[in-house]
């Protein structure tokens, strides 16, 4: 350190920091460590998040299915001959369990593989219960097809299919009724002969649920439908609704203690749990309005309640954030206050308007609890919806919903389809971000 | 349209376009403006000097009446554009503001195209009857606005891309677009530099043969040279009215003589 005296006015050298300067940058140093530790804290979490919710998921997208030929004959699926449906829906899928049964038998002898089962009924455990279904209604679609042998890709058990993913393991059946190891050593062998094949499970994205015994051929789609319904509802009710309050509120209305009033409520309502939106809704539009249960048109009303307040937020942000200088270029001009609003102020908010909306949407699209209320959890949505009309009136589950049904299922099978839900969930997530930041760019282009 | 064409041949005439009585403006409980009496002549560059918040801009919005977005604010008084009551209930300030265009402080030109800026005030007020009709009012008003030349080949380009000078001449051809009777401008060349401010005074002074054009300046060299009549303002009175010369060069006031020889202000 100089001496204070070296300086020829008596002042400090500005080469040589003072104890006060030293200090302030160190705690600025110290400060941009913390900030750089927050954000690499949060990226951790997001990886690990990510990676467990990728790990977890992926088994969900494929499926094991088993090949078989399947003999038809026509004693037993229609004893009369006259190939009538009517006559022919007397055979139930009980009747046409033991086809698929000697179908195994004959795949296993035409590989030949052992059958350490006496009873042929023992076999009907690798493949789906829903098996015979499947195939009677393949029959009843085409009458022609008995008498003949077919070949059917059939779903196998969950079991089977959590084996060749390795969820199943030798150890962790010894307990189960459902599977034997003898099975197992046949689906090795099966495997090999190319009968049962692991591929790309379509079905789960595009099918139904189904009940808690088949988790195999449980999919999302139907209550993908039930979510696109319901953020049609949300879509077409908040956006206009919650733009309408916002530029009432922000550009006509004269502050009084009214309008005081109704904009702490609005503020206060987007902080209300949404379970209380729920609640509201069972009481409102099911119990009074007697709207149906488990609608997608009641979720998507709830969901509106929930999701306008987001929206005026952001809405009355973006139109405040709009230079008032344009306001008054415009009612220079001779503009009316709607011109002015309508020609200049809601196009320069528009790109926050839609950014606002797609954040409410997503928040909607996630929420599960006031589905709860209205009955779209538990619900079984195993026929996606007949019409349009349906769609919004017919009882459906929602993407969330079906997550958290699937999770509650005692079946670990179901469990990895939670997973496979939720990465389904996230990725329409991204898809509408996506299509924010698109709209956004494209409206700040034309400016 | 046509009344207002017959409505301008009288205008000719008429020497005095605005004429203001016992103006009050109160912002609240606290009053702006006192007892100012004016009377504002056609095709006459008029400058409202004073220092600051002496309440020149607020008695230049009174004149087109954009004081009546600011909910606080309340004028008694009488001011009659051609003798008509600017602020009888019946008034609708619209269509006030498409006959007493406005140019504010800070270029604020909308964010579109050159072209739609200027085509704007004429579409909303329905002054153009078809696509060439229009062309023809933005060629004329970018000419009026001393700007044609520099943007003549680049129309749809976006007013906000343009420099600060050109953006205010911009916002000038806008407001003259709407075939307005008077222009009231409001401190048009505090944000610019010396050049665009030579441009912007130059362009006034040809305004003049058409409209009626009120400036808020602060510079008291600008009001001498752009000005024939000028007002002296002050805490909220106007202190003197009468011809720039005699302003400048004689004032009977002793706060307008202190005023401009910089005791003031």
């Amino acid at each position: 350190m100089t001496d204070v005296a070296d300086r020829p006015n008596g002042r400090r050298s500005l080469h040589d920091t003072d104890r006060h300067t030293r200090r302030r940058n160190a705690a600025e140093r110290r400060f941009r460590l913390y900030g750089i530790a927050a954000i690499a804290t949060g990226l951790i979490f997001l990886v690990v998040l990510l990676v467990s919710i990728v790990w977890n998921g992926i088994p969900a997208f494929t499926q094991t299915f088993v090949t078989l030929q399947v003999e038809l004959p026509e004693e037993k699926l229609d004893k009369s001959g006259t190939r009538d449906i009517a006559v022919m829906k007397k055979v139930s899928t009980f009747g046409y369990a033991p086809l698929v049964d000697a179908a195994i038998a004959a795949a296993l002898a035409e590989h030949g593989i052992d059958n350490p089962f006496d009873k042929a009924k023992k076999l009907r455990a690798i493949v789906s219960a829903s098996a015979p279904a499947q195939i009677r209604n393949a029959v009843l679609a085409n009458p022609e097809l008995v008498g003949t042998t077919q070949e059917f890709r059939l779903l196998a058990t969950s079991r089977v299919d959590g084996y060749l993913k390795g969820r199943v393991t030798r150890e962790s059946i010894a307990r189960d009724k459902n599977i034997d190891a003898e099975h197992l050593d046949i689906v090795d062998a099966l495997r090999d002969a190319g009968v049962v094949q692991k591929t790309f499970n379509w079905s789960f994205i595009f099918g139904s649920d189904a009940s808690e015994s088949r988790p195999e051929s449980a999919g999302i789609g139907v209550s993908m439908v039930g979510s696109f319904f319901m953020m049609l509802v949300v879509l077409a009710l908040a956006l206009p609704v919650g733009v309408a309050a916002s530029i009432y509120l922000e550009e006509f209305s004269t502050q009084n203690r009214f309008t005081d009033l109704v904009e702490v409520n609005i503020s206060n309502l987007a902080a209300v749990p949404s379970i209380v939106f729920g609640i509201l809704g069972l009481a409102v539009f099911i119990q009074f309005a007697h709207l149906p249960q488990s609608a997608p048109i009641v979720g998507g009303l709830v969901l509106t309640l929930m999701t306008l307040p987001t929206i005026i937020i952001s809405t009355r942000a973006s139109l405040k954030s709009v230079p008032p200088s344009i306001r008054e270029a415009a009612l220079g001009i001779g503009a009316s206050k709607m011109q002015t609003v309508m020609h200049h102020v809601l196009p320069l908010a528009m790109p926050g308007i839609l950014t606002g909306t797609i954040i409410g949407l997503a928040q909607a699209l996630g929420e599960t609890a006031p589905l709860l209320l209205i009955g779209m959890v538990g619900f079984i949505a195993s026929n996606p919806p007949e019409t349009f009309v349906d769609g919004f009136m017919a009882p459906n589950s929602a993407m969330p919903a079906q997550i958290y049904e699937w999770a509650k299922r005692a079946d670990p099978a179901y469990y990895e389809r939670a997973w496979g839900g939720i990465i389904i969930l996230l990725l329409f997530l991204l898809v509408m971000n996506i299509v924010a930041i698109v709209l956004r760019r494209r409206f700040e282009r034309r400016w | 349209m046509k009344d207002n064409l017959e409505g301008r041949k009288l205008v000719d005439q008429m020497d005095v376009k605005f004429k203001a009585r016992d103006v009050q403006v109160f912002y609240g409980e606290s009053q702006a403006i006192k007892d100012v009496n004016v009377d504002i002549l056609d095709k006459t560059v008029t400058a409202f000097i004073g220092p600051s918040g002496c309440g020149k801009t607020t008695f230049l919005r009174c004149l087109n009446r954009m004081n009546d977005t600011i909910p606080i604010c309340r004028v008694e008084g009488d001011i009659r554009l051609d003798d008509e009551d600017i602020y009888a209930p019946e008034v609708d300030p619209v269509q006030l503001r498409a006959r007493v265009g406005m140019v504010f402080q800070k270029p604020n030109p909308f964010p579109k195209s050159i072209y739609d800026n200027i085509a704007y005030g004429p579409r909303i007020h329905g002054l153009a009857r078809n696509k060439s009709d229009l062309d023809d009012i933005v060629e004329d008003s970018l000419r009026r606005g001393a700007l044609w030349d520099e943007v003549k080949d680049r129309l749809g380009e976006p007013g906000t891309g343009l420099s600060g000078g050109q953006q205010q001449r911009l916002c000038i051809a806008r407001a003259v677009a709407t075939a307005p009777e008077v222009l009231l401008m409001d401190e048009p060349c505090s944000a610019l530099d010396p050049i665009a401010t030579a441009q912007v005074e130059e362009l006034i002074d040809e305004l003049k043969q058409n409209f009626s054009v009120v400036i808020v300046t602060h510079s008291m060299q600008q009001a001498a040279r752009v000005s024939q009549k000028t007002a002296f303002f002050h805490l909220g009175n106007l202190v003197e009215y009468g011809d720039t010369d005699h302003i400048f060069t004689n004032p009977v006031d002793p706060r307008t003589e202190s005023y401009i020889t910089g005791r003031i202000g």
